[in-house]
């Protein structure tokens, strides 16, 4: 008896986020399904627990095949999912919540709810009072409840979404306890992260995807190293990078601290050059992200320096970042790039640096329709930016792109984008380079850092492990970088 | 030609939808339908008479929807319109009631201070907003309050009438600061000419200008905005600033030109009612007008409905209720569809483009 | 995103709200009209007194197409002055053989309920629609039916409680010559109601719920106070200077949440201070249904309230009586002066029937006994009218001291109508504010 999937397809637009997914999974089974951001995990969780429906393939459970329209068909067939931020409403008690989501009858049984939840909370060790307000609770008493409430509502199947985000060590060592008696008491636990030491210690058996696709599967105990390179793939780093004179330092850390929500990059020294290409590499949330705004001056330091050519910019405002000419490109395109409801020629209008009080429209739409040519763009001037692919969004922020930025920052410069429209943005971005426009980007394609680049930085929990020389970098080398190892073994 | 027909939609689907409930309702209490839906317009824009009074309620609405239009397109809900108007009305009477010299200059000076103190009234929002995140529908709601209690106690308080203490309105303003009119019963012609500058100006500003772009910008997605290097919570402010000196000027010329005193009601619930103008008008500014001009009517001509047929005027109240349900049901089924398409075209497009 | 649907629920609230208000307004006027006219039958009896005979004459010619137009303050079915006015209307048409449809009213004439209107856009209105004479009946709007009277100088008008015709006023508009003014002398209601206060009250800490300060609210609360300590000394044997008296004023005639003080809360406060009779000067009912209230949980608690004939029965439990207008009478005169073509703008400041308080064909003010009104306490208040009706009782003479201290009234001096009518200050010995600070 199992959780079976057959071939299942998702996608969204021309994103395949799931691509022929097949995987089984035995009871009593603890299954991590790995992967980097975007590998269409979540994806593929939100299908099994009826919160999307697959394009194709099919779902069974102990032979028989299910048929998932909504999270409650799920339910009913005895999956249950455990969302990154479990649903609880704050200021009612543990005992309310529980019943809130409660089998059955419109009438509420108190009794049998609190005996049920007793039960669970005795059998499994979960911590919590049943009299308590919820909001007492901690997160991970939180995922305990939803549990809790997840078993009396019949679920065999437990799926868990990177659920030891924002929640302490010990609440962790506590989750991944009850998770193990689960699967000894014969349910079938998927467990969701792109942390591979998690995997490590948790699962029985894993699952790596990359780009919708079912990498492989791995017993354990489990090579951290054969898991990197499951995750990242294959990289065959073709043509040799264009050499580009390196110019004068643009940009300069000293010794940077600099923290935002749950990341601190500490102590950060680094510096790029005019024409230089700098990678920036690392599992989702290492602190790429966090190093980026603070060159562009959106997270103040809270200690060192951050010089641009002759100038210090430390702790100055965004505005005065701009104005020295450095440009930042979040990977959010659509939510922190362009404007949702907002043509194209406006686009083009508001980041023009005219200054004049009226808008020539007229001008403006000429001018419009020429960009649109000239970067290739598919869409017409009055196009919306939501109406556009992701390709077309990346063509259109890059065309936004005033023409004297010395910095360029950049996130995920080509995910979610086809070859064309990749090897376009690269051509722009290689032309700035060329035009003495230092660069650094974050990505989690190998094969685009070690193409691009003329050196890595490695990011690891908040830190800069190593940078190193992307032309005498191996992909294997760099995988095991990420993956937190020092040293090729 | 298409897109005339796509915009027209919500307003026409839900007032059509709104007579026919109204239609309904006016069969159920035993009226009949023609005749009162007749009065009403009879009472409003069908007698020459009449229009005046419309343009009474037609430009503080007009006014106020004309501010909201600049807080909407910085994506805020200056829910506290109303109380900007009670402010401006406020530091209308004050310059009127203190100031006394050439009719012109004392009328020109409390449009001005009227103005002001609308935008000192509009800037807690937006500071509270800006600064500490607080959303400005909370504030706005709150000053509102805060104002109509400033507006009564200046009334039965320091304002009130020799011996008086009535919450009923203080001592009529002196004849020669009213607004101007034409004729002995008419309405005054400077109100609606500020009154139809402000939409056209609103109108260019938002359209035409520089201005307008950004503050939409920051409006569909204040974060984009910022990164373009558009300063949002300068542009936030001002959108703040402009909407309350327009509301000021509404509450000038309730007082100066219509109730020519201060009275504890002097909004008159326009700036609440304006909200509802702005949404039918799908918050462009040109459309406001006339859909003010609509409201205007079914307020003014309502009366009509006791007056010659008897019914109890809370049935007009009634009548206006089921209007702005069938705007937010019908706009909500737009947006939803509009949604749907777009989204149906955005897979279209990168199925096709990628 | 989060913001806009929020936003939109907010609006949807507000929306409801609309509805649920305009709905709520038609809560208190299950009751029509025509329950109202309980009154006395006519005795026919032409009385001596300030009060005036009236009786329709039966010779004349009433055009069908007569109209009168009525503007109110309030609901015209809010138990209290909208409605005697409008029952007042209805009783004109009554008087002429004419349909209640040749009555034209408009109630809720105020800037709270109808923001957009003016008085005078009522009047056009109205004109418009072929109103012969036009009745404001409230004190506020002096300003709107002045404007008007000027814009229609052919057009009969009555102010009512008003001042504007009376030539030795204060405020006196000589060339508004179609504007008369029409007023009960309800200070002799107010008195009885003070009285009646006096002979029942157990703690001696009387009240009074005041709507917005003028001279008439000043002169009927002075009254009511009058009365009282009359009766308190002569027939409940008390001292007067042990009787407390308190008044507040809640800022209008009416409740408007947000713009008045709520009358139901000033009640309470007047109960839990100690108070047990709450003798009310709104134009609606809240004191004595609070009244009612506490009498139904066992509580001795009394009011009385004011205007309308049968306000006592919306807790007659509680009710010790009620003064009100009979506005019928002065109307008919106006109406049927108007329809000779004889009107002729007056200052009518009309007197009770002393023959019968509540001959709804000759008294301007009136009287009822409540239900809650002892036996006893019956008996002395019949005594005390008895003495007010024959001259025996004369309360406004001094010696009488105003709030301040300084003389109202010297030694044995009668007040003259000039000084009740412009009561400047609350008496002595009254707390509560005499003027707005």
């Amino acid at each position: 008896m199992a959780l079976e999937l057959r071939s299942i397809h998702k996608h969204f637009g021309a994103v395949r986020a799931n691509d022929g997914v097949t995987l089984e999974v035995q009871e009593g089974e603890l299954h991590g399904v790995l992967g980097e951001n975007g590998a269409g995990k979540s994806t593929l969780m939100k299908v099994i627990s009826g919160f999307i429906e697959a394009d194709s393939g099919e779902v069974h459970l102990h032979g028989e095949r299910l048929a998932l329209q909504s999270p409650d068909d799920a339910i009913k067939a005895g999956i249950g999912m455990l969302h990154q931020d479990p649903l609880v409403f704050l200021p009612l008690t543990v005992l309310d919540n529980f019943l809130l989501g409660s089998p059955g009858s419109f009438r509420l049984n108190r009794r049998a709810g609190e005996q049920a939840l007793r039960e669970a909370a005795d059998r499994y060790g979960f911590s919590f009072d049943p009299g308590a307000l919820a909001q007492t609770l901690t997160v991970g008493e939180r995922q305990q409840l939803e549990i809790a409430r997840l078993l009396w509502l019949g679920a065999r199947v437990l799926i868990l979404d990177e659920p030891t985000t924002g929640i302490s060590a010990a609440q962790r060592e506590k989750l991944f306890e009850i998770l193990n008696r689960l699967a000894e008491d014969g349910m079938i636990v998927l467990f969701v992260s792109h942390k591979l030491e998690e995997i490590e210690q948790l699962c029985h058996r894993a699952t790596v995807m990359q780009r919708g696709k079912v990498v492989g599967h791995v017993d354990a105990p489990f090579s951290s190293d054969q898991l990197v390179e499951m995750m990242f793939g294959d990289v065959v780093v073709s043509e040799g990078r264009p050499d580009a004179a390196l110019g004068s330092t643009v940009l300069e850390l000293d010794a940077v601290t600099v923290s935002e929500r749950l990341t601190t990059v500490e102590e950060l020294s680094l510096h790029v050059a005019a024409g230089e290409v700098l990678g920036l590499a690392g599992l989702e949330g290492s602190g790429q992200r966090t190093f980026l705004q603070a060159c562009a001056g959106l997270l103040k330091p809270k200690a060192g320096t951050i010089r641009l050519g002759d100038v210090d910019l430390t702790g100055r405002r965004y505005r005065n970042f701009l104005d020295a000419g450095v440009h930042y490109l979040p990977a959010g395109r659509l939510e922190e790039g362009l404007v949702a409801g907002m043509s194209i020629a406006e686009h083009f209008e508001l980041t023009s640096g005219n200054a004049s009080f009226f808008v020539d429209w007229n001008g403006a739409e000429a001018a419009a329709t020429r960009d649109i040519e000239h970067h290739f763009i598919k869409g017409t001037k009055e196009s919306v930016a939501e109406s556009l692919s992701g390709g077309n969004q990346q063509r259109l922020l890059l065309a936004m792109m005033p023409d004297d930025v010395r910095l360029l920052l950049m996130e995920h410069p080509t995910r979610g984008l086809d070859i064309e429209s990749a090897d376009w943005v690269w051509t722009q971005l290689l032309a700035r380079r060329e035009s003495g426009t230092a660069i650094v980007f974050a990505s989690a394609d190998l094969d685009e850092l070690l193409r691009y680049s003329d050196r890595i930085a490695v990011f690891f929990s908040g830190n800069v492990l190593r940078i190193v020389d992307a032309g005498t970098t191996t992909p294997d080398e760099l995988g095991f970088l990420i993956g937190g190892k020092e040293s090729v073994p | 030609m298409n897109d005339l027909v796509r915009r027209l939609r919500v307003p026409v689907v839900s007032v059509v939808l709104a007579l026919a409930a109204t239609w309904l309702l006016l069969v159920v209490v035993d009226a009949p339908p023609l005749d009162a839906l007749w009065q009403i317009w009879n009472g409003s824009l069908g007698r020459l008479s009449k229009i005046p009074d419309t343009l009474i309620a037609w430009v503080p609405l007009t006014l106020a929807a004309a501010g909201l239009i600049v807080t909407f397109q910085a994506g805020m809900w200056n829910i506290g319109v109303e109380g900007q108007i009670v402010m401006g009305a406020i530091g209308a009477a004050f310059v009127v009631r203190e100031l006394s010299g050439p009719p012109a200059v004392v009328i020109v000076a409390a449009f001005v201070v009227g103005a002001l103190f609308g935008i000192f009234w509009a800037l807690i929002p937006g500071y509270l907003r800006t600064r500490f995140g607080v959303h400005e529908i909370f504030s706005g709601v709150a000053l509102v309050f805060v104002a109509s209690a400033i507006a009564v106690y200046l009334i039965i308080g320091p304002w009130s009438r020799t011996g008086v203490a009535s919450t009923s309105g203080t001592d009529l303003f002196e004849e020669r600061y009213w607004l101007p009119t034409v004729g002995a019963d008419e309405y005054s012609w400077l109100a609606i000419l500020v009154a139809v500058a402000a939409v056209v100006a609103i109108a260019v500003l938002m359209r035409g200008t520089r201005y307008g772009l950004r503050l939409k910008a920051v409006g569909k997605n204040h974060h984009s905005a910022f990164l373009m290097g558009i300063p949002t919570n300068a542009y936030m402010l001002s959108a703040f600033a402009m909407c309350g000196a327009l509301a000021g000027i509404a509450g000038t010329v309730q007082a100066l030109g219509f109730h020519h005193k201060l009275v504890p009601s002097i909004s008159g619930n326009y700036g609440f009612l304006a909200i509802l103008v702005v949404l039918l008008a799908g918050f462009r500014a040109l459309w406001t007008a006339p859909i003010a001009l609509f409201f205007a009517a079914m307020l003014v001509g309502s009366t009509q409905l006791s007056l010659r047929l008897g019914i109890d005027s809370s049935l007009a109240g009634v009548i206006q209720g089921m209007l702005v349900l069938f705007i937010l049901v019908v706009g909500a089924w737009q947006a939803q569809r509009t949604r749907r398409l777009a989204r149906r075209a955005e897979t279209a497009t990168t199925a096709g483009g990628g | 995103m989060k913001g806009r649907r929020g936003a939109a629920l907010l609006i949807l609230l507000v929306a409801f709200a609309l509805i649920a208000a305009a709905c709520g307004d038609d809560d208190g006027g299950t009751t029509t009209a025509a329950d109202g006219g309980t009154a006395t039958t006519a005795a026919g009896t032409p009385t001596t007194a300030a009060g005036t005979a009236t009786t329709a004459a039966p010779d004349m010619m009433v055009p069908d197409d007569f109209q009168v137009g009525m503007i109110l303050v309030g609901p015209q079915n809010d138990r209290g002055w909208s409605q005697a006015h409008y029952e007042a209307g209805l009783y004109v048409m009554e008087k002429l053989g004419l349909p209640e449809a040749n009555l034209i009213v408009l109630d809720k004439v105020n800037t709270a309920d109808r923001p957009e209107t003016t008085l005078p856009d009522v009047v056009a209105d109205m004109i418009d629609q072929g109103a012969d004479v036009i009745f404001a009946t409230s004190d506020d709007m002096r300003d709107g039916i002045e404007q008007a009277a000027g814009q229609f100088p052919d057009v009969p008008m009555i102010w009512s409680s008003g001042d504007s015709a009376w030539v030795d006023g204060k405020a006196y508009k000589a060339d508004l010559s179609n504007l008369g003014n029409i007023m009960g002398r309800m200070y002799y209601g107010k008195a009885i109601a003070g009285c009646a206060a006096a002979l029942t009250t157990q703690t001696g800490n009387l009240t009074y719920l005041g709507p917005l300060i003028n001279d008439e609210t000043r002169r009927l609360v002075n009254s009511v106070y009058l009365g009282a300590r009359y009766c308190y000394e002569n027939y409940a044997g008390g001292d007067p200077d042990d009787l407390s008296f308190e008044v507040k004023w809640i800022g209008f005639w009416f409740n408007i949440p947000g713009f008045t003080l709520d009358p139901t809360q000033v009640t309470n406060e007047f109960l839990a201070a100690g108070s047990d009779v709450v003798v009310s000067g709104i134009d609606t009912t809240e004191a004595l249904v609070r009244a009612g209230q506490e009498q139904d949980a066992g509580n001795a608690i009394w009011a009385v309230p004011y205007d309308y004939e049968d306000a006592c029965a919306e807790a007659p439990e509680a009710c010790l009586g009620v003064p009100y207008f009979h506005w019928g009478p002065e109307y008919l005169k106006v109406a049927e002066d108007v329809i000779a073509g004889s009107y002729t703008r007056d200052f009518v400041w009309a007197g009770p029937d002393w023959g019968d308080l509540n001959n709804r064909d000759t008294t301007a003010i009136g009287w009822y006994d409540g239900d809650a009104l002892a036996a006893d306490a019956a008996g002395s208040l019949a005594e005390f009218i008895a003495g007010l009706a024959s001259g025996e009782i004369d309360l406004w003479v001094g010696p009488l001291n105003n709030q301040d201290g300084s003389v109202w009234l010297g030694d044995g001096e009668k007040a003259t109508d000039f000084q009740l009518w412009y009561t400047e200050q609350l008496l002595e010995g009254i707390v509560g504010a005499s003027a707005a600070e």
